[in-house]
């Protein structure tokens, strides 16, 4: 509270004229500036030795046409400083007389190199003039794409579900139609590709090597990268319009596809920020349960990582492939016996679990825990001290520690660069704070550094899941708060007011009090954050994700330049992206 | 065609077969599938290509990052607008004859994401032989489809036609 206090007053002392408001919200500090202001205050935020906010999380927009709030469009910024652990958002209201094309907002790439992407995505999908963007044009959607897809009348779209299968009616002569001619080539290149004197070359989207649809336009002098530019948005499946138009559980199933490695950590960042914003507390007991599940999924997602780096940057190592799957598989069966979904899980609700543990899990999860220790000595030792492994990944990708913060980098890459960044640490949400673990990190900052602390990671996860699972409180697994969960089956037989509140749940769903907050939780990747607009509906009507994977793939370009074209490999590895969560 | 097969018998056994049968034969064992994985159902493809459910005894494990050297198509996931020429131009580089599995709810009808963004359904870009329904279909599922396919493979009549 003091360090929230401290950042409003310096604020207002500084720049008199720049603050429109401040107010304070579930804990989040929100101050709404003037747009004029925004660099100043954005250049003071960051280098203030009182304030510090050194990294900027997350840059989005939001359409408040169906609000009823002059001017329509607002850019939100969340911040955050590292050193001083404290956060505050930014709403920039952006006047616009409807004439232009767009509303203008200056951009703050060159204070946060990181709101390079961020305002591309803002610009395709909600349409914002970033002014001093250094190249802004579509980023998710395609080129030639019209209209912007979250401004609030652009219509969510897709088709008729036809349940006929009668493709010769004409009530479905349009099916398909949505389906665009396609650009082979990008129309122009990135900026500063010389193709005169280097080779540019294509790498993806369809390439084993890319985890998914990623295309890389590389830009080559021989065998040596110059730049390295990511073409995304491959895999753009709307999300967050899909969100803005459901209930707030019923997002919950959605989480699990973005990045569908690790499924059970999406669904606990959303349910904790779903559950900020309504206020609910959780009982102990499935506060533990999410624990064990996120920290199982952890190791999941680091051994489909290991997996497949392993894979791609030496193809001798294709048995570890095996074995890390072979010993995923035994983590999908504890979720299979818990929750029926081996990928797309869906474990958790909003109040707590959808259902308690079965009786026989805290013993599957030990047998897990005893194998994978064992196996995992094993990998270690085929690895860490392999010549190859270690000749293909030390020195490669070096990121410096002020250049990662300023790209916005999180999760495995930025402790691998010496910042013992961990929210679990530093602001522990869902109980971390009750177990023993050390955040690992390395100074090197390079695709081994990143190698070890992931690996370094796993030992702690087995050691967290190994005191839950040890000290399993009793108790009730969701919140008995029956505006937010329904009521357990036979009280419906003996309770009228069970009765209604079944009713009001299922028909209606729970309705947030208006406001906005920020959530987020450490994913395998990074930070995962959620920033949820209610206005007092059942829907919430603005849901903005911060893919940590997005954001940490910005840095392929820094990392890469220098080395050569087969490190590109290493290095798309050892960012550990899913495209699901980069293009959303 | 088999013969000497079976030492036992000491004469030359006779098959009496069409060149059709032999061919379809040869190649429903013999799927090779493109490294292709779009989303979450790809996880599950990687999945059937792991030691516990190892596609390997269908046959079909012989995944090829190049489109040019594969015959099956399993597109796993949803196809965006963004996608939707790659999969296509992904398709016509395949040489023939070759089959797609559509794996999932979102390739063959949209699935989940009835929005903007995805093809509601990869049949209106490229024909599909197998459908898989499933947000993922397990492994099994994949499988069978794999079956399904090889039967039809199987039943196919006349060589040379573009099918
Ligand atoms: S069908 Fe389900 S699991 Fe498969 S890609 Fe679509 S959303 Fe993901």
């Amino acid at each position: 509270m003091n360090g929230s206090d401290t950042t409003a007053d310096v604020l207002k002392a500084r720049f008199p004229l720049a603050v429109e408001g401040v107010s304070t919200f579930r804990s989040d500090l929100v101050i709404t500036l003037k747009r004029e202001f925004l660099r100043d205050v954005a250049r003071m935020l960051r280098d203030d030795p009182r304030l510090r906010y050194n990294l900027l999380l997350d840059l989005t927009a939001v359409d408040r046409l169906k609000l009823g709030i002059t001017p329509r469009f607002a850019t939100v910024y969340q911040l955050y400083s590292i050193p001083r652990n404290q956060a505050v958002r930014l709403i920039v209201p952006l006047p616009w007389d409807g004439e232009t094309e767009m509303p203008v907002c200056p951009s703050v790439t060159d204070i946060w190199p990181t709101a390079d992407w961020l305002e591309r995505e803002v610009y395709d999908l909600i349409g914002i003039h970033f002014e001093g963007h250094p190249w802004l044009r579509r980023i998710l959607m395609p080129e030639n794409w019209v209209g912007h897809p979250l401004r609030k009348d652009y219509p969510l779209g897709g088709e008729p579900v036809n349940f006929s299968g009668d493709r010769d009616n004409p009530r479905f002569a349009h099916l398909g139609q949505q389906i665009m001619e396609g650009l082979s080539f990008p129309s122009e290149l990135p900026p500063g590709v010389d193709p005169e004197n280097h080779m540019v070359i294509n790498l993806g989207p369809q390439h084993p090597a890319t985890h998914g649809v990623l295309r890389v336009v590389a830009e080559l002098a021989g065998e040596q990268i110059v730049s390295a530019h990511c073409d995304v948005g491959y895999l753009h499946s709307g999300f967050e319009k899909t969100g803005e138009s459901k209930r707030y559980e019923k997002f919950i199933p959605y989480t699990d596809r973005m990045d569908y490695l690790s499924g059970m950590n999406n669904n606990l960042a959303y349910v904790l920020t779903v559950e900020k914003l309504l206020g609910v507390e959780v009982p102990l007991r499935a506060q533990y349960v999410r624990v064990i599940l996120a920290e199982l999924q952890r190791l999941g997602s680091h051994l489909f990582w290991l997996a497949t780096h392993a894979h791609d940057v030496s193809g001798t190592i294709h048995s570890l492939l095996m074995y890390c799957l072979r010993d995923r598989e035994m983590i999908l069966d504890i979720f299979e016996m818990f929750c029926g979904g081996r990928v797309t899980v869906t474990g958790m609700c909003v109040g707590g679990l959808r259902q308690d543990i079965p009786p026989a899990f805290p013993e599957a999860v030990k047998v897990f825990l005893r194998e994978f220790r064992k196996r995992f000595k094993e990998y270690d030792a085929m690895l860490t001290r392999n010549p190859i492994w270690v000749a293909r990944s030390q020195g490669i990708g070096y990121l410096a520690p002020e250049e990662a913060i300023a790209l916005g980098i999180t999760g495995p890459m930025l402790r691998a660069a010496g910042i013992p960044l961990d929210l679990r640490k530093v602001q522990p949400y869902s109980s971390y704070d009750h177990f023993e673990f050390e955040v690992p990190t390395a100074t090197e900052s390079d695709c081994y550094a990143r190698y070890l602390v992931r690996m370094r990671e796993m030992e702690q996860s087995a050691r967290i899941i190994e005191q839950a699972i040890n000290r399993l409180p009793g108790g009730p697994f969701r919140t008995a708060d029956r505006k937010v969960v329904l009521p357990p089956r036979p009280e419906l037989d003996t309770s009228m007011e069970a009765v209604i509140h079944h009713f009001k749940l299922v028909t209606e769903g729970y309705k947030p009090p208006p406001g906005d907050v920020y959530g987020m939780a450490e994913n395998p990747k990074g930070i995962l954050g959620f920033y949820l607009v209610s206005d007092g509906s059942a829907i919430p009507y603005r849901l903005h994700i911060r893919g940590p994977s997005f954001v940490n793939l910005q840095a392929l370009d820094t990392m890469a330049r220098g080395h050569l074209l087969s490190d590109l490999i290493t290095l798309i590895g050892s960012v550990d992206i899913v495209l699901g969560e980069v293009d959303r | 065609m088999l013969q000497g097969q079976d030492g036992r018998s000491g004469s030359l056994g006779i098959l009496l077969t069409t060149l059709e049968q032999v061919v379809n034969w040869g190649r429903k064992y013999s799927l090779w599938p493109m490294t292709f994985g779009l989303a979450c159902c790809a996880m599950e493809m990687i999945a059937a290509g792991a030691p516990r459910f190892d596609i390997a005894r269908f046959g079909a494990e012989v995944f090829r990052g190049s489109p040019r050297q594969c015959d099956l198509m399993i597109v796993s996931g949803r196809v965006s607008n963004k996608m939707a020429p790659v999969v296509k131009r992904l398709y016509e580089q395949m040489p023939y004859p070759k089959w797609v599995i559509a794996m999932g709810d979102c390739s063959s009808v949209g699935g989940p994401f009835n929005n903007y963004a995805i093809v509601q359904g990869v049949d209106k870009l490229i024909p599909v032989d197998v459908y898989v329904p499933g947000c993922p279909p397990r492994p099994e599922a994949l499988l069978d489809a794999i079956v399904k396919l090889q039967e039809k493979i199987q039943r196919h009549e006349k060589l040379g036609d573009r099918l």
